[in-house]
């Protein structure tokens, strides 16, 4: 027995049990996939629809989570505030949404509320009404939250950082679209963009939670089996390719900032690449508290209250970067510290024994996701989205388990060291010229970014090379 | 118009949690609420201390303390609760309201009993000298610069605070002030520690995957040994003497986007009678899309780009607040008009029947969504234990909505959104 002045060992560990799913297609070709979860009673659903952001035309930034933002905005059979007052009557959420890949509408209720909040999902996934006034109105609100956007340098630095990974590319422009973009979206593009995109045999429903299977399937087939896709079939837009990743720093002056956001990052690999889990392992390398970047950042330095990695999904290539907020005046040194830190992920590379603890971050942070309805839910339709095979949620833990120090090693030394874009938004007079020395600079006014522009001001050229400082001001 | 679904609040149904709850001879009190479920636990340890515990002339000390809290023990090297939990695939954080510091910890539950131990050890054996405080301080102004100085509209908390409360700790909110914090010295530190990190000031929940007595004797082991002061836990008796007159302000900042107001009303503490019924008028003047300020503000009149309410329930008297981010191209004055509106026909009529049923259903439908996760539950048990005085409250909550008539919310908004009752901050674009 312990004396209570050691550190007592740990028990052995409990079995985690993971859900399972079962899965049926209906006539429409809608896949509905139904997992069993009794703890409380909540029941949670998403549809995905396996379009978004990268379907848009870059003239037309910001007509997916246009569309999306409408959807609970009117119905033919209901309007906004009835549809507001009935998610509310019934405590229930409904939320719609896009990414680049992916639209996604869901719903979650108490048991005895959710036959009902479902029939709302179905309702204004089949027939939105996209009414004028619903259209200008989210476009009011849209344009209006861009400023608030605009006015946070971090969130300014994530937007540029996916100009200069993707430029013209599906992931270049912003989600969220321009003023000029939104300006221009009228009724009948978003009305476009939800007949042709949203479409049962392009989509799947994931649904669970205080419910069997049987119970769930027999509610989708009775409120969306009658759903009809159209008679031609999906076509989808290839969009521009990608550019080849390049070392830069691209710098927005905005002087009024409180402080320098950075952000520093690279193309990688799309979900189903081999080299999936290494790089969520890489990442998780490098973010968390004890992670690397946090570790040199903060707790070794005290440059900022944070540094954070970041890594998602997606079909296509997928951004990688890592990111933190610090004085102007130590710009420069967080530039060089960000930089050495993703080389030292061959430098001084993670060992085996490094890795157990790093991975164990990524398997806890797995379980306690599937704690949750909602995270189950979100689980299995990722998995949907990315044509997973159906047992990759019952393996991941082990594959996370399976990524050895090498392979975390070689993921870096070919994704994440060279060729590595930076980008700094804050007060350019204090550590512009000072980069400039040592690294191809580009300093953009702050007044001059336009977000719309592929270069990222409207009158740069697309293929420009980078604009060399020898110093500012 | 189509008959809307509905429900009715009372079909919503959620097994009491069965705890145990037993307080340590040395004076700490623990609560276990087991649930076997996933493999997975939640340790939460607060204590009673918060931004209203701060010396005068030394506001951000409880949450400076938090961070010191981080730096190793005579045993154990600092971030050692990092390595507990993020190492093995859990997490752990901390928070400081104006009332509480709240430790905690969600690991895979064979590794309860070692943050048990490291909790404990951090309250018997923590390590502070210059260094540890010197960096910590640091980096809680940079916090300071991050949430406050560098966030759009970071500031207006702190201006409410200060603003509202003319006499009592509240009006120092809880990051501080960075020259009060430079100002401090490392004896004032050792003896802030000293004072409120004691057992009988700490209570410790555990939910989740565990057997209550397992945990109950390890909670005994570690944290019994450790001796209690024999001096008195100082308390904040500061009492504010009521608002007899509008206050308002005006604070302008280069990094404000769109005009913001915020009218801040003084309310009771959060085991009042009335603190139900806050919680109803803060749901339906401002949660969901159904919502009077919502309606009103952001879809009928498009005057505004954000707007809620808060019934900000404490320990000690409170605050509940109603905040408008303008629409752009908006004068704050007409944001501000249709607000006045919206607060005065809660004061002049009661709530509809169906609109009451629809705010119950929200609040009863978002306190079964929070029994989802340990640590909700785990928070939840010690907010009930340290706002309100008891553990018991979590069980009664849903049937204490659900009591709240029209009429019991039209009197708290006549009681207490009052003209005289209100501190307002305009908060503009310089």
């Amino acid at each position: 027995m312990n004396d209570g002045a050691t550190l007592p060992a740990a028990g052995p560990p409990h079995q985690a049990a993971i859900p399972t799913s079962n899965e049926r297609t209906l006539d429409n070709g809608l896949r509905v996939i139904a997992f069993e979860q009794r703890n409380l009673p909540l029941v949670a659903a998403q549809l995905v629809v396996r379009c978004g952001g990268a379907a848009e035309r870059e003239d037309e930034a910001g007509l997916s989570a246009m569309v999306a933002a409408l959807l609970t905005q009117g119905s033919a059979r209901l309007s906004a505030p009835e549809i507001a007052a009935a998610v509310d009557a019934l405590g229930a959420r409904l939320d719609a949404g896009s990414g680049y890949d992916a639209s996604v509408v869901s719903v979650s209720a108490t048991t005895p509320a959710f036959p009902q909040a479902f029939e709302l999902l179905a309702d204004i996934v089949r027939a939105p009404a996209f009414a004028p006034a619903e259209v200008e109105r989210v476009r009011t609100k849209s344009i209006s939250d861009l400023s608030l956007t605009y006015a946070n340098p971090s969130a300014v630095a994530r937007l540029v950082g996916h100009r200069v990974a993707y430029r013209d590319a599906p992931y270049g422009h912003p989600l969220a679209g321009t003023a000029a973009t939104l300006a221009a979206l009228g009724r009948d593009r978003v009305a476009w963009f939800h007949e042709r995109f949203y479409r049962p045999d392009d989509a799947a429903l994931v649904i669970g939670g205080d419910l069997t299977a049987d119970e769930a399937f027999a509610m989708a087939e009775r409120v969306l089996g009658n759903w009809r896709a159209p008679a031609t079939p999906l076509t989808v837009p290839s969009g521009a390719p990608i550019p080849p990743p390049r070392a830069q720093i691209v710098i927005v002056d905005k002087p009024e900032s409180g402080r320098t956001a950075l952000g520093a990052g690279r193309v990688t690999i799309p979900r189903r690449s081999p080299d999936y889990v290494a790089a969520v392992v890489a990442t998780a390398v490098l973010s968390g508290y004890s992670g690397r970047m946090n570790q040199e950042i903060r707790v070794k330095r005290g440059l900022s209250y944070g540094a954070h990695a970041s890594f998602s999904p997606r079909r296509l290539p997928a951004l990688f970067t890592v990111s933190t907020l610090v004085d102007h005046g130590r710009a420069v040194e967080a530039t060089e510290v960000t930089l050495a830190t993703l080389r030292s992920l061959v430098d001084r590379p993670a060992s085996d024994d490094d890795l157990v603890s790093r991975k164990a971050t990524v398997t806890g942070g797995f379980y306690r996701g599937i704690e949750t309805i909602d995270g189950i839910t979100g689980a299995l339709a990722e998995h949907v989205l990315f044509d997973l095979p159906p047992d990759d949620l019952q393996q991941f833990a082990a594959r996370v388990e399976a990524v050895d120090a090498a392979a975390v090693r070689d993921f870096a030394a070919r994704m994440l060291v060279d060729d590595v874009f930076v980008v700094l938004v804050g007060d350019a007079s204090r550590f512009a010229s000072e980069l400039a020395r040592t690294h191809p600079v580009r300093v953009i006014p702050g007044d001059a970014l336009d977000l719309g522009a592929p270069a990222l001001e409207a009158s740069a050229p697309v293929e420009g090379r980078p604009i060399v400082h020898d110093g500012v001001g | 118009m189509t008959a809307l679904p509905t429900i009715s609040a009372a079909a919503i149904r959620v097994a009491p949690f069965a705890y145990a709850d037993r307080t340590l001879a040395n004076g700490l009190r623990a609560i276990v609420i087991p649930d076997r479920r996933v493999p997975s636990a939640a340790l939460n340890v607060a204590y009673r201390v918060g931004g209203k515990d701060d010396p005068p002339g030394r506001s951000g000390f409880a949450h400076l303390f938090e961070h010191l809290m981080f730096k190793g023990t005579t045993d154990t090297a600092p971030e050692t609760i990092d390595r507990l939990t993020e190492d093995v695939g859990g997490f752990n954080n901390a928070f400081t309201t104006e009332d509480i510091t709240n430790y905690y910890e969600v690991i895979p539950s064979n590794h309860l009993e070692r943050l048990l131990w490291a909790e404990a050890d951090r309250l018997a054996a923590l390590t502070v000298n210059e260094d540890n405080f010197i960096t910590e301080r640091e980096v809680v102004i940079g916090e300071y610069d991050q949430r406050i100085l560098a966030e759009p509209y970071g500031m207006l908390d702190e201006l409410v605070n200060r603003e509202a409360y003319r006499v009592h700790p509240y009006r120092n909110g809880v990051i501080g002030s960075p020259a009060e914090l430079n100002a401090a010295s490392l004896a004032d530190v050792v003896a802030f520690h000293a004072t409120y990190y004691r057992p009988d000031n700490a209570v410790v929940v555990v939910a989740g995957d565990c057997d209550v007595e397992e945990t109950f004797g390890w909670i005994e082991r570690y944290f019994g040994r450790i001796a209690t002061p024999a001096s008195a836990i100082p308390r904040v008796r500061v009492v504010e003497p009521p608002q007899t007159a509008e206050r308002e302000f005006t604070y302008r900042a280069a990094n404000v986007p769109l005009p913001a107001l915020e009218e801040a009303y003084h309310i009771p503490d959060a085991a009042h009678p009335d603190a139900a019924a806050l919680d109803v008028l803060e749901t339906a003047l401002g949660a969901g899309r159904s919502s009077r300020l919502y309606t009103v503000l952001i879809y009928e009149r498009q005057l505004a780009t954000s707007a809620w309410a808060s019934a900000d329930l404490r320990e000690q008297p409170g605050l509940f607040s109603v905040r408008v981010t303008c629409a752009r191209g908006v004068a704050l004055g007409d944001a501000r008009a249709a607000l006045r509106e919206e607060l005065e026909r809660v004061r002049s009529e009661p709530l509809a029947e169906v609109e009451l049923e629809r705010v119950r259903t929200q609040i009863a439908s978002a306190l079964v969504r929070a029994r989802q996760t340990n640590n909700g539950i785990a928070t939840a048990f010690v907010r009930a234990t340290t706002e309100r005085g008891d553990p018991a409250t979590v069980n009664g909550d849903l049937e204490r909505y659900l009591a709240v008539s029209a009429a019991d919310v039209q009197r708290v908004a006549l009681t207490y959104l009052g003209a005289e009752n209100r501190t307002v901050i305009e908060y503009l674009p310089a």
